[in-house]
Formats: C-alpha cells, sequence, structure tokens
C-alpha cells in the first residue's frame, strides 16, 4: 500500500469501511450508501484527486446494484475503488457532479444503461441510444440476442457453409 | 444578428470519426455546444458478458480503433490482476515494444488529423505515410495491420522473432531521420503557428477539474503520465523523459505529441536490448481449452496511459467463464464530452474541429 | 434488364472513371482510408477521390457496423446524393452482423435497408481490398451492372418498410431537428 492509501485508510476508519487489497498500488473501500459522499469529499481531499471512472454493476441475483468509483492519486499512484450498493428494486442515488463536474456524463450513462436515478443531477437525457424502446440494456435480465433477432433481421444463406466445412474436413459424412 | 443553429458532423470532412457537435452560433462565435456521441454505440460492455474470456479478445481491439493494442493490454494485466498470474518477463518486453509502438503509430496519425482541418496536407500525407511503416511492424509480428489481437491474458500470443527486432531497429532509426523534417517543415511553419498558437488554452485549473489526462494535461506543465506515476508493465527500468510544455494551447498539444515520438523511439530502443531471449512468452492459463479458462471472484481496475490519456478497464469476475461486468474508461471521455459543453462556447467555429484533433476526441472510445 | 442505349453506354464508360467518394466515416474502417488516399496507395490513379458534401458524391462507404442512431444518418446520406448513386459494404460487419451478430444496437444486414452494389469481406478490409472493390464497381458500372440506385426507387416501399421495422422512426426529430 501507498502512502496515501494508507492515509486514507486511517481517514476513512470513522466509516467502518470494508477494505480489501488488490494489489500493491489498488485497494476497495466498500462503504454504506450514506456515507459515500462525504468519503468521496475526504478523498479528494487528501489528494485523490483524479476521478476516472463511475461505474455501476448489477448483482442482480442479490437484488442490488454496485456503484463503484475509481479514484487515482497522482503523487504516487495509489488507485481506491470506491464501492456501495443499492437497492435494485427503486434504484436511486446522489450525484457527486459538485466534487467532480465531469461526472454529470458518467452518470448520465449510467442512468440510460442501468436506470439508475441521480438526485441533483437533472440532465438525464439519453446520450448514446436514441428512441430506446426496452428496458436498460445492460442490466442483467436484458437479453440482446433476443432484441436483435427481432428487431435486425439476419441474412439467410442458401447453403449452409458450416456443414460444407465439416464434410470438406471430413468430419462428418454428406 | 441573432443565434444560428449549426451541425457539426457527424458527416463532415473536418471530423474525426463518427461524431456530432451541435451548436448554436452568434456571427463566428460559438454560445452554446452540445456533443452528440453514440454513433458508434456497439454495445461493448453486453456484448463482453455473453462470451467467453478469451474470445473476447477478437472483440476488445475494435473499441477504440486509432490504437487497439491497449485494449487488449489493460484487459490482460485486469485478468492478470484478478488471476494473480506471473507473465514471462520477455512477454513483458514485448507488450511494452507493441505499446509504444501503437503509441507513435496514433501520434503520427494524429499528426496528420491536424493538417486536415488547417489545410496543412503535409501533415496528413507524411503522418500517414510513415504510420504505415508501423503498420508494416505490426503485419510481420502479428499478421494484421490495424486488429492485432497479440497481447493475451498471460503474455503474448507469438514470439518475435530475430527479424522483427531487426525490422524494428530498421524503422526507428528511419522514424528518427524523419523528425528533423517534420519540425523543420510542420513544426515551424507558419499556417500551423498563425492557427494553433495561443488557440483553445485549457489552463491547468481547467484540466484538473474536468479529469482530462495525457498531452491535455501535460501541456499546461505538469509531469503526470501513468508510466511514471503508476509504473505498468517494466516502464519503471528504462528510463525516458515526459515532455511538457507550459503554454497549454492547441500548438503545444500537438508538438507535445510529436515531442513523444522520440521518447517512444528511446524507450523500444532500450526495451530490444534489455529484453532475455526467451521461448517461453505466454503461461498457460487453464487445463485444456482455452475457451474453458475460469477468472477467480474479484475486481481489479486496470490502467494505462494510452497516446490520448488514461486509459482503462475495470474487470468483474464471477468465477465463471465468463466476465460479469466489464467497464471501459475510455481516455477522451472528458475532453469529449464535458470539455465540449463547457469549454467550447467562446471559441470560434474553425477550432471546433481543432478541439477533436488536438485533444484526441477518439469517438469510438467514447460510445463503446 | 433493360437493354442500354448507346448514349447510356458511354455515359456509363465516362462515369466509371471518376467516382467521388462521400466523405463519411460510419465505422472503424475508416482507419485505413487514409492510406488508401495518400501516397501509398493513392485511390486516385483510379479516378476516386473525397468528397464532402452527399450532393456532389457518387460513392458512398459504409466503413463497418452500423448502428441505429448512424443507419437513420446513412439513410438521409443516401436520400440527399443525386443518382446515380453506389454503395459499398464495408466488411462482415454489413454483410452478416460480424462479431456484432447479437448486440441490441447494430443492424445485421445493410442491403435490407439500402441497395448495396458491392460488398468487401474481411476485418478490417487492407487497403488493397479497397482499391480492388473500387476497380469491381467500375467494372460493373461499365457493364451497367451496378443499379442499387434504381432498385431503391422501385422497390422504396420495401426498403422504407424494413428500415420502419427496425428504426421505428426513421427521420429524427430532437432539439435540432424540429
Amino acid at each position: 500500500m501507498t502512502n496515501s492509501m494508507s492515509k486514507a485508510v486511517e481517514v476513512l476508519k470513522s466509516f467502518n469501511p470494508f477494505v480489501e487489497e488488490i494489489d500493491d498500488r489498488e485497494i476497495k473501500i466498500s462503504l454504506s450508501n450514506d456515507k459515500v459522499i462525504s468519503a468521496l469529499d475526504v478523498l479528494k481531499s487528501i489528494g485523490f484527486s483524479h476521478l476516472s471512472l463511475i461505474t455501476c454493476v448489477d448483482w442482480i441475483d442479490d437484488n442490488q446494484f454496485e456503484l463503484v468509483y475509481i479514484l487515482f492519486n497522482w503523487e504516487d499512484g495509489g488507485k481506491i475503488l470506491v464501492s456501495t450498493r443499492i437497492d435494485r428494486s427503486n434504484p436511486k442515488f446522489i450525484t457527486v457532479k459538485e466534487l467532480w463536474p465531469v461526472a454529470r456524463f458518467y452518470e448520465r450513462e449510467i442512468h440510460e444503461f442501468f436506470g439508475i436515478e441521480f438526485e441533483g443531477n437533472d440532465d438525464m437525457r439519453p446520450l448514446f441510444l436514441e428512441l430506446w424502446d426496452e428496458k436498460p440494456p445492460m442490466r442483467k435480465d436484458f437479453d440482446p440476442s433476443k432484441y436483435s433477432k427481432e428487431k435486425f433481421p439476419d441474412r439467410k444463406y442458401e447453403k449452409d457453409v458450416i456443414k460444407e466445412a465439416k464434410i470438406f474436413r471430413g468430419e462428418i459424412n454428406g | 444578428m441573432g443565434e444560428v443553429k449549426l451541425f457539426f458532423g457527424p458527416n463532415h470532412p473536418g471530423m474525426h470519426g463518427n461524431f456530432s457537435v451541435h451548436m448554436y452560433v452568434e456571427g463566428d462565435i460559438v454560445k452554446r455546444a452540445r456533443p452528440l456521441p453514440g454513433f458508434l454505440h456497439r454495445g461493448f460492455e453486453k456484448l463482453m458478458e455473453r462470451r467467453y474470456w478469451l474470445s473476447n479478445l477478437a472483440l476488445i481491439p475494435r473499441i477504440c480503433v486509432p490504437e487497439p493494442d491497449i485494449n487488449e493490454a489493460c484487459y490482460a494485466m485486469g485478468i492478470e490482476k484478478i488471476a494473480k498470474l506471473d507473465v514471462p518477463e520477455r512477454a513483458q518486453w514485448i507488450r511494452m515494444i507493441v505499446l509504444e509502438l501503437a503509441r507513435m503509430a496514433n501520434h503520427l496519425s494524429a499528426i496528420g488529423g491536424v493538417g486536415g482541418p488547417i489545410g496543412l496536407y503535409t501533415a496528413s500525407h507524411w503522418g500517414t505515410a510513415d504510420r504505415d511503416r508501423i503498420l508494416d511492424i505490426f503485419e510481420a509480428l502479428t499478421g494484421a495491420r490495424v486488429y492485432h489481437m497479440y497481447i493475451i491474458p498471460g503474455g503474448v500470443r507469438k514470439n518475435m522473432t530475430p527479424q522483427i527486432e531487426e525490422m524494428i531497429w530498421k524503422v526507428m532509426d528511419y522514424i528518427e531521420s524523419r523528425l528533423d523534417d517534420y519540425e523543420n517543415l510542420i513544426f515551424k511553419n507558419r499556417i500551423l503557428h498563425s492557427r494553433l498558437k495561443g488557440r483553445l488554452v485549457l489552463t491547468r485549473e481547467q484540466a484538473l477539474e474536468m479529469g482530462v489526462t495525457g498531452v491535455g494535461i501535460r501541456a499546461t506543465g505538469v509531469e503526470y503520465d501513468i508510466r511514471k506515476v503508476d509504473p505498468y508493465l517494466f516502464y519503471d527500468k528504462v528510463e525516458f523523459e515526459v515532455p511538457t510544455a507550459t503554454d497549454a494551447d492547441a500548438f503545444s498539444r500537438v508538438y507535445l505529441k510529436f515531442k513523444e515520438l522520440s521518447q517512444s523511439i528511446k524507450i523500444i530502443r532500450q526495451a530490444l536490448e534489455k529484453m532475455p531471449q526467451s521461448d517461453k512468452v505466454n503461461v498457460p492459463i487453464s487445463k485444456g481449452s482455452a475457451l474453458r479458462h475460469v477468472v477467480p471472484k474479484g475486481m481489479a481496475y486496470a490502467h494505462i496511459e494510452s497516446a490520448r490519456g488514461e486509459f482503462g478497464f475495470f474487470v468483474v469476475s464471477d468465477g465463471k467463464n465468463k466476465p460479469y461486468r466489464v467497464a471501459v474508461r475510455g481516455a477522451s471521455y472528458p475532453q469529449g464530452l464535458y470539455g465540449i459543453e463547457k469549454y467550447l462556447p467562446g471559441t470560434r467555429i474553425e477550432d471546433v474541429a481543432l478541439w477533436l484533433a488536438t485533444m484526441d476526441v477518439c469517438a469510438p472510445e467514447i460510445d463503446r | 434488364m433493360k437493354e442500354r442505349t448507346m448514349w447510356e453506354q458511354i455515359a456509363d464508360s465516362l462515369r466509371s472513371r471518376s467516382l467521388w467518394m462521400l466523405h463519411y466515416c460510419t465505422g472503424c474502417g475508416a482507419m485505413e482510408l487514409p492510406p488508401t488516399m495518400t501516397a501509398r496507395f493513392d485511390m486516385e490513379r483510379f479516378g476516386v477521390a473525397p468528397m464532402a458534401t452527399p450532393r456532389q458524391a457518387d460513392i458512398m462507404l459504409i466503413t463497418g457496423y452500423l448502428n441505429t442512431k448512424t443507419l437513420r444518418r446513412v439513410i438521409y446520406t443516401y436520400e440527399q446524393m443525386a443518382d446515380p448513386k453506389y454503395v459499398i459494404g464495408f466488411g462482415s460487419c454489413t454483410i452478416n452482423g460480424g462479431i456484432y451478430f447479437d448486440s441490441y444496437s447494430t443492424i445485421n444486414r445493410l442491403d435490407y435497408y439500402i441497395p448495396v452494389d458491392v460488398y468487401i469481406a474481411g476485418c478490417m478490409p487492407r487497403p488493397e481490398a479497397i482499391l480492388e472493390a473500387f476497380n469491381y464497381l467500375m467494372e460493373k458500372i461499365r457493364k451497367g451492372e451496378a443499379d442499387g440506385w434504381k432498385r431503391y426507387k422501385e422497390n422504396y416501399e420495401w426498403y422504407k418498410q424494413n428500415q420502419i421495422r427496425s428504426l421505428g422512426e426513421v427521420y429524427v426529430h430532437d432539439e435540432f431537428h424540429e
């Protein structure tokens, strides 16, 4: 662990974090969701000022979404993954656009792909998809293959090329 | 005169890739701007969850077209972090060479890309022609010009033969001999100076607030380079400098890319010298078919310094033969979306293409 | 196919010598276009040159995968182009979806939405393949076989119906499209 990371763990003691070490320059800190924003604020003030990514993982079996904020320290190269879990059936969280203005776009993307609302971030227009008519596509229960089959017709081949190739290689008899 | 609505892209010769900026302009000055990405959205992150760990290697180079190797490297490094794989030393050096070659190819095409919007077509022609020599190395090494699928979890796909090493030495010598001409004909050119100097200034505070990495931040005078701050592969065992500038304008950003070319040549030469001779360039990651490869439970974030800045893969595994979730941090995400909305208002119309070119906005990695 | 008059044959033969290509990078195949355009492969020796506006272009390159958002713009652009117009589909993505066969946002078959004259196989096609495709297209034009634009007019209803089936709405209305 780098100096800044041990300092971060020290500072965050009062937040009851669950700390996992991934690498000698990367840790994951899991927090309950009411403490995340203040923890991010603290981390930003002690040097983890670069927000690399905000992303989301859909743990459908636990009925939860996991939000992950990846912070980076430009001074000694420490990375902290701040993670929290929110309820999947009514996903809502608070925006961090006051801390990092670029977060607006990450949150907009998460809203589009996972359907999570971010309170305080009012610009939630679709960014990547246009006229999307299904559930948010990155959710685990969305099946892209089925959607693709319904919407975008496949090419029909007159010959079964795979079968011909197999006959050619002598794997099956023609 | 009132405000006029104006499209810039997706169908526009000055546009880099398939991207769109919607603007309200008054005279020549941009009043409001709105990025409209998504024209290249293919749903990579979803598709990767549906394929085996190793089949994804065919998919991920397509995330960033000008510099595909960084995707493979980040993905492989993420898996190695979770699975605690030890990569053979020679493979690490080969990866470094490949990544630096890719960086050079990207910088050359970026110098060419700046030439287009300002009308200095020498830059486009030279950049593209010299980039092709690097693509020839890739073709000899991996069999493909653009999408290589060469770096795999646990090493690289094939060993580098002495003939290819010889070829790399030659191309490096050639490109180094060209650098003086670039400096004299392109970077001392008055067209380039009058169009780029003092334009599109992004100060250090703005860049840090926005989260810009790469040449965007180094042009403001700070030496922020992930190769130095958070060394991966063997970047801590080679000597190189991180060029910086203090003007923070469009010219210094392009010039830094040019400066980095000679640093990359230096790194490649050191790597070729220090690389141990061995036949072992990858470790078997699974018993039997590689498709049955299972990565243990865990998550990791691997990032590298691409030609455009911090590029990262966030990989989550639930202990099965397919990734549970892969998220990509595109290097040009901040400047391509937030930067356009915040910093383009106030500039002139013709500078919009320069923002996209000098900040290296790469549409496929924003859209994915 | 109808018999061409002598004038049409002459016109086709002249057309094939000077093709202007629309400069629209719809996908990743566009990465191989700069080498094709510049000194090493130099497509201009075949009379093919890039052109900025759809109104003056003859060829439209669909360089790779198309997602629904781009397809709408491609249809706009295709309909803006003046007759005769030709379409070249790059790579396996335009033929059958390629590696994006199960993607929720990319189409699987291009000639279902606009007529395609030449397909180039591979991902991504090399500059030599692109030049070969141009030559093949020229040959087709000379023989009068590149009649995609006619088919689009004759089967307009069918194409429109397919477009609507996949896209829902072909002409989008957002802040800028009022």
